[in-house]
């Protein structure tokens, strides 16, 4: 490809980008996700660390998933438009860097709303929020979001691009062979927090898009040899990150590769006592998402438990015992399980019974220690003990943090404080 | 520069037989495709933009084959569908600038110079930086004919281009495409006859997937010379003259109602001889497809 030629393809790429960025689908999303990062940065004390965070799971949750709709309808909109035989008809009209021109500007816009809503976020923490503004956590939520946001964008794009032939059935095919297979590691394996996994979301994403450019390529005789080798390379990408999704759900290190600004922001922000909680979003055995923001008003105990710790074992029975004795003073009893594996946690769900909230904050723990870096919410309460207590006041403000087994005898006579003082 | 085609079959899934047999050849100028609807020319030019592979037969653009030259035909081709749409929130450079990238004119100036072209072309200048979502049904075929410009093709495929469009859009488009059609074949799709009448010098009229006649407007005509007639008639001799006569179109009059009538003598004491149209040829080779149908 000349200098002139990838010129020509930058301009298209433009084009493209102008088409998404005027629509009013993306000014929607990117309104909606900015009020919905205002609400999440607003509460007074909030700091950028943890705006960022919240801001980047509504990026990732929200955005994500939208990006998978936008880019599809991206990639179907000369059919929608009825343009398709005037661009078909062009000498470039079906070839493949028309195709990769049109993926870059999709998962470009998305990303435009990305840094849009985080610039929302950012003005609300500062504004709202009291804290200092640091630039850091969110360019850093940024960049995390974009693999995300990426992967979404490719899935959707690559879906309705080919929709119309045998593949998309065979895709579909292979996702509902493979969700059952893979269980619970589908999700380890696409943990968007982890950034060792990046390269698995970039091996698909390459491996989508290529496979994408090659097919439409493949039916015009003079492009048929640049489509197949489009095509084998998309073979080549695919058995990598195969390999790397088996490498990632059997590894047995899951350190991250580099550090990561907002959980160690986040994590040195909480070495004070008596600051607001840093809140957070965990799925529960039933994969709904629950955040500490819904227990607001409420006294919380919050306790970091993990089934495979030994001297972790009590504290389940020890926080249903507490949320038991205290029902009338409308104490939420929160249990985080730092577990890999889901299936664990689903096992002590009777266990817990029906006056604690059982939370999934995925870790992993030798013995006692908790290896902690894979475990967001552990980051953020700065758990280093399993089991760790932390009790918070109604307005979620830290009261008091109880390390270790011995600490879970001292949560019933400060808990008979903070109620009995309120 | 010549487009030469045959024995092209197109069948689509299912079965249904789109073209049959069809031989053409097409020179500079306008040639006009004429024939009812389903007839099969939509098929035949999607066939010339390489958008439908033939199911047999040959088709050459200057020598260059529609299945294995692809590409060469692409460069030398402007195409304006019958139904079309555009990205409304493009402004009409913006589109024309996107499409004109799509044609590989990479050089910005070059492409600058294209545009401007195109749209001076298409008397669409004082609206190159309106969103083409504004625009009405006439400035948006004007558009579809100036992207069809773009890249100064030499083969000009239209279809069905004055559809929808008032009286005085229409006289600029056929104007349009006749001052093109100087050094290049510009392939004129349509049924509407006049069209055809006013801007082709050859023509090929289709039906069913296969074609009545090829040939110059003049050669179409020359049959009807001397057989043609005229006659001013009360609206109660109407249905006498239908069973005496083959008449090709009934028109209101000053004095009542005319009908042309085509016949090899005149009984009528008013009818008069009168030069054959396009329309009194193309009634005429649809009603004798007819005829031949109903005989086999």
């Amino acid at each position: 490809m000349s200098c002139s030629d990838l010129r020509a393809w930058a301009a298209v790429a433009r084009r493209e980008w102008q088409v998404s960025r005027r629509s009013p689908a993306f000014w929607t999303v990117a309104a909606l996700g900015a009020v919905l990062a205002m609400w999440r940065s607003s509460a007074p004390g909030t700091s950028a660390a943890l705006a960022a965070y919240q801001t980047e799971q509504v990026i990732v949750l929200g955005v994500g998933v939208i990006a998978i709709l936008l880019s599809g309808s991206a990639a179907a909109r000369d059919h929608r438009r009825l343009c398709q035989e005037l661009v078909f008809a062009k000498s470039q009209g079906t070839t493949a860097s028309l195709i990769m021109a049109r993926f870059v500007a999709a998962a470009l816009c998305m990303l435009t709303v990305a840094a849009i809503v985080l610039t929302a976020s950012a003005l609300t923490q500062r504004a709202l929020g009291g804290t200092p503004l640091r630039l850091a956590p969110y360019l850093a939520a940024l960049a995390r979001s974009a693999v995300p946001i990426a992967l979404a964008a490719t899935l959707g794009f690559a879906l309705a691009s080919l929709f119309t032939t045998p593949l998309a059935g065979g895709v579909a095919a292979i996702y509902w062979v493979a969700v059952p297979l893979a269980r619970s590691h589908i999700p380890i394996a696409f943990d968007f927090t982890l950034s060792q996994h990046w390269p698995l979301s970039v091996l698909l994403i390459l491996a989508f898009i290529m496979l994408t450019a090659g097919l439409h390529a493949y039916p015009v005789r003079s492009d048929r040899r640049r489509a197949r080798h489009l095509v084998c390379a998309s073979v080549v990408l695919f058995a990598a990150a195969a390999l790397a999704a088996f490498g990632i759900a059997s590894a047995g290190d899951d350190g991250l590769l580099g550090p990561d600004p907002v959980l160690a922001a986040m994590a040195s922000q909480t070495s004070e006592r008596h600051r607001r909680a840093p809140g957070f979003w965990l799925p529960d055995p039933n994969g709904r998402i629950v955040g500490l923001s819904d227990f607001f008003g409420r006294p919380v105990l919050l306790v970091f438990w993990g089934p495979g710790a030994p001297r972790s074992a009590r504290a389940l029975a020890v926080v249903r015992e507490v949320a038991a004795r205290h029902r009338d003073a409308s104490l939420a009893a929160i249990a985080v399980c730092l577990d890999r594996d889901a299936e664990t946690l689903g096992a002590f769900v009777p266990e817990a019974g029906d006056d604690v909230v059982l939370l999934w904050d995925r870790g992993r723990h030798f013995g006692d220690g908790l290896e902690w870096s894979d475990s967001p919410a552990a980051v953020s309460y700065e758990v280093t003990e399993v089991p760790t207590a932390v009790l918070l006041d109604q307005g979620h403000n830290i009261v008091q943090v109880f390390a270790g087994e011995d600490g879970l005898d001292l949560v019933q006579p400060a808990l008979s404080r903070l109620v009995g003082k309120e | 520069m010549q487009i030469e085609i045959r024995g092209l079959r197109k069948v689509y899934p299912g079965g249904v037989v789109a073209l049959e047999g069809l031989d053409l050849s097409i020179p500079p100028g306008v040639f006009g495709l004429l024939g009812p609807n389903g007839s099969g020319k939509t098929t035949l030019m999607r066939i010339l933009a390489t958008l439908l592979e033939p199911t047999a037969g040959e088709v050459t653009v200057d020598g260059c084959d529609v299945r294995r030259d692809r590409s060469a035909i692409r460069n030398m081709l402007g195409y304006m569908p019958q139904e079309f749409g555009f990205y409304p929130t493009l402004t009409a450079y913006e589109t024309l600038d996107y499409l004109a990238l799509l044609c590989r004119i990479n050089d910005p100036t070059e492409r600058r110079s294209r545009i401007q072209e195109a749209l001076g072309r298409a008397n669409l200048e004082e609206y190159a930086a309106r969103r083409v979502g504004t625009f009405s049904g006439g400035m948006k075929q004007r558009l579809g004919v100036a992207q069809a410009l773009l890249g100064d093709p030499p083969v000009l495929i239209v279809d069905e281009p004055t559809a929808g469009l008032d009286p005085e859009e229409r006289i600029r488009l056929r104007s349009l495409l006749v001052e093109l059609a100087a050094g290049r074949i510009v392939i004129l799709s349509t049924h509407i006859v006049t069209d055809v009448e006013v801007t082709a010098e050859r023509l090929a009229i289709l039906h069913r997937g296969r074609c009545l006649f090829s040939g110059r407007v003049s050669d179409l005509l020359a049959p009807l010379a001397g057989k043609t007639w005229v006659i001013d008639i009360d609206e109660t001799e109407l249905s006498q003259v239908r069973q005496d006569s083959f008449v090709t179109g009934v028109f209101r009059s000053a004095t009542g109602m005319q009908v042309r009538v085509i016949a090899e003598e005149m009984s009528h004491p008013r009818g008069q001889l009168a030069a054959p149209t396009l329309d009194d040829a193309y009634v005429s080779a649809m009603q004798q497809e007819a005829e031949f149908v109903e005989l086999q």
